[in-house]
């Protein structure tokens, strides 16, 4: 079970990248995150699929099919040809080196065991308080560039004073 | 008290676009600069006395009730609280002026401090996982900044930079993964004695290069720093000067440090590969620079090489080999800030960044040209200037550890900066006056101010160079040259 979940996560993820239109593509994420979903699911990580589930696969894939459908279609991006071989190319490379040597040696080590150990909300409120603050700072950060990319007053006119 | 340095940055971040609508100017350029100053003057009253007896960890208060919050703080974290504050300071008083016509100040501000504080809470972590937390949050407050003209230009830099960024986060994400499967931990302690007691030698050199490549990106070292030319000359000048003055050293030089002195411990394959990739760095910036037009551009690939520089003194292992390129981390911060202000300077009063153009702006802008000349001779190391001290420990370090051929490399990489700095003068500010120029005024008062505490930072540094060595450098260096010892005092942190 945990194979086939594998293996569609890393197909979807890949025709994600290689689709030639937004659209598809965006559709390949959101099934590509499914599948993360449910391997998280399937080992245990319950709230780490809530959240995979609810917001990659659902918020953000709806962010971007909207943002696709907002944007015009002025024609087609010219591309070059190495684009279209690199990333198969890369994918392939990577998957040989995964399956030769990263499982072999991972599997030689032994891991330590101890981490942190608790119930979810005990991990996260008590255990990485600081990286809540971290979180509350990097969402602030997504607000307030909003906020100044969106702006309205535009009377600066820097862009158009560079050379 | 050490959470003060997130906490102050953070919620003034949430307040100023709220007072931005009561007051559009005044407020936020106050307030921001207040609370810039408050945190130098912290770190120098409040801060430096706490690490005379090595490091600490300080527990986090919220209204004096604890929170479970641990902030470690020794010599070298220090060292960097200075330097962000000291140049975020300078940067909110020059950006009272330079903003002006770009409008929407309390949100450039509000992102400026959001990048401080998450700048701030990298440097004050013990945990390589909120090391990557904070990592992002200035990053994503950065990737705003650079689009903050919202011109082509901009948008194209902003998008090249943060797919990159987005990369590199990706390999120290991985990286921590690894080591958290392996360790069982993901704190500084907890993955130091894990890596002991485990003696995973190959393990440690896969993570070794995924942390290289992740924080090389961030800190723009040759082969990783196609991103930085088109970002920095891209952002509005004050953000120029935040992200190659104090971001890139935080997020990829202190990091990497943090992570290969103080969590891996310095072997000699690593000091091998820090030195070499420094010194290409070095030239590779160095090459780069000379054939530029663009002010900003060639400011910025000037940064490549000076990173080179920090990297190879840092590499070198050596107590001195750290100490210097701790200093040019230091001065650089400062110069590089200086000449990306003066650059802004020059651009908003002339309209243009190509030095072709420009010409003897030194009779119309005197101030901006003299503190300018400052910057170029102290980042060229011209003595006695503060540039000139940090490249001589680096250059007596690698002699002393046998490393001549890096040593005359170094030496020639300083005789190319000096030569394309004094193009860049000769262009800008000296000869005969272009007409189109003669109605130009120099700098308003505030981002002159800027660019005049700066340039009398360089020459301070540089007089009193052994006073800031001992106050806040050899701290520092006495921190990072007691290697993974640090991290394993730091157990259960």
């Amino acid at each position: 079970m945990h194979l086939f979940l594998l293996i569609g996560l890393v197909a979807f993820s890949a025709v994600a990248i290689l689709c030639r239109e937004l659209l598809k593509s965006a559709i390949s994420l959101a099934v590509a995150s499914i599948f993360l979903a449910l391997l998280l699911f399937e080992m245990g990580a319950v709230y780490a699929g809530v959240f995979e589930l609810s917001v990659v696969a659902g918020l953000i894939t709806v962010l971007f099919i909207t943002a696709i459908a907002l944007t015009r279609g002025d024609g087609d991006v010219a591309e070059g040809r190495a684009q279209r071989w690199v990333f198969p190319l890369f994918f392939a490379g990577l998957a040989v080196v995964d399956v030769l040597v990263m499982r072999k040696l991972l599997g030689r080590i032994p891991a330590i065991q101890g981490g942190e150990s608790g119930s979810f909300s005990q991990v996260l409120w008590n255990q990485r308080t600081f990286d809540l603050v971290g979180q509350v700072g990097v969402i602030s950060a997504g607000v307030l560039a909003v906020l100044a990319l969106f702006r309205r007053d535009n009377g600066h006119g820097k862009g158009e004073s560079h050379e | 008290m050490l959470f003060l340095y997130i906490i102050v940055p953070l919620l003034l971040a949430g307040l100023l676009p709220l007072l931005g609508k009561l007051s559009k100017r005044l407020l936020p350029d106050l307030l921001a600069s207040a609370a810039m100053l408050f945190l130098l003057v912290l770190t120098v009253i409040g801060a430096r006395p706490l690490i005379s007896g090595g490091g600490v960890i300080q527990q986090a208060t919220w209204f004096q009730a604890p929170l479970n919050i641990r902030l470690l703080l020794d010599g070298f974290s220090l060292l960097m609280l200075f330097t962000i504050a000291l140049v975020s300071f300078v940067v909110c008083i020059y950006s009272i002026g330079y903003m002006e016509h770009y409008g929407a100040k309390a949100n450039y501000y509000a992102l400026l401090l959001v990048m401080i504080a998450g700048m701030n809470g990298l440097v004050l972590s013990g945990d390589l996982f909120t090391i990557y937390v904070f990592l992002e949050m200035a990053a994503v407050a950065s990737y705003a900044l650079v689009a903050f003209g919202r011109g082509p230009d901009e948008l194209e830099a902003a998008f090249k930079y943060l797919m990159l960024s987005a990369v590199a986060s990706a390999f120290v994400l991985l990286s921590i993964a690894v080591l958290f499967a392996v360790t069982g931990g993901v704190g500084f302690g907890a993955v130091a004695q894990g890596l002991k007691t485990l003696n995973v030698r190959t393990l440690v050199g896969i993570c070794s290069a995924l942390f290289l490549a992740g924080f090389g990106l961030k800190a723009a070292l040759v082969p990783f720093h196609s991103w930085l030319p088109d970002a920095h000359p891209s952002a509005p000048a004050p953000i120029s000067a935040m992200l190659s003055g104090v971001l890139i050293k935080v997020s990829g030089v202190y990091a990497m440090t943090r992570v290969f002195l103080g969590v891996f411990g310095l072997t000699p394959a690593l000091t091998t590969v820090l030195t070499v990739l420094g010194v290409v760095s070095i030239f590779v910036g160095a090459l780069a620079a000379i054939g530029q037009n663009d002010i900003k551009r060639m400011l910025a690939y000037s940064s490549i090489s000076q990173i080179g520089y920090v990297v190879l003194g840092i590499g070198i292992g050596t107590p001195l080999g750290i100490l210097g390129g701790l200093f040019h981390l230091f001065n650089h911060a400062l110069f590089k800030s200086l000449l990306f202000l003066n650059a802004g300077a020059v651009e908003r009063s002339t309209g243009t960044r190509s030095l072709d153009k420009m010409g003897g702006l030194a009779k119309v802008m005197p101030v901006t040209a003299v503190t300018s000349v400052v910057g170029s001779l102290s980042i060229a190391g011209v003595p006695p200037l503060n540039g000139f001290w940090s490249k001589l420990l680096i250059i007596i370090a690698l002699v002393q550890a046998k490393m001549i051929t890096l040593a005359v490399l170094a030496v020639l990489g300083s005789v190319i900066t000096l030569w394309y700095y004094l193009v860049l003068q000769h262009q800008a500010f000296f000869g005969k006056l272009n007409e189109a120029w003669k109605s130009v005024r120099e700098a308003p008062f505030w981002m002159s101010a800027a660019t005049v505490v700066l340039a009398l930072l360089c020459v301070a540094v540089g007089l009193a160079f052994p006073f800031v060595v001992g106050t806040w450098l050899q701290p520092a260096a006495d921190a990072l040259g007691q290697g993974v010892n640090v991290a394993l005092n730091f157990i259960g942190f």
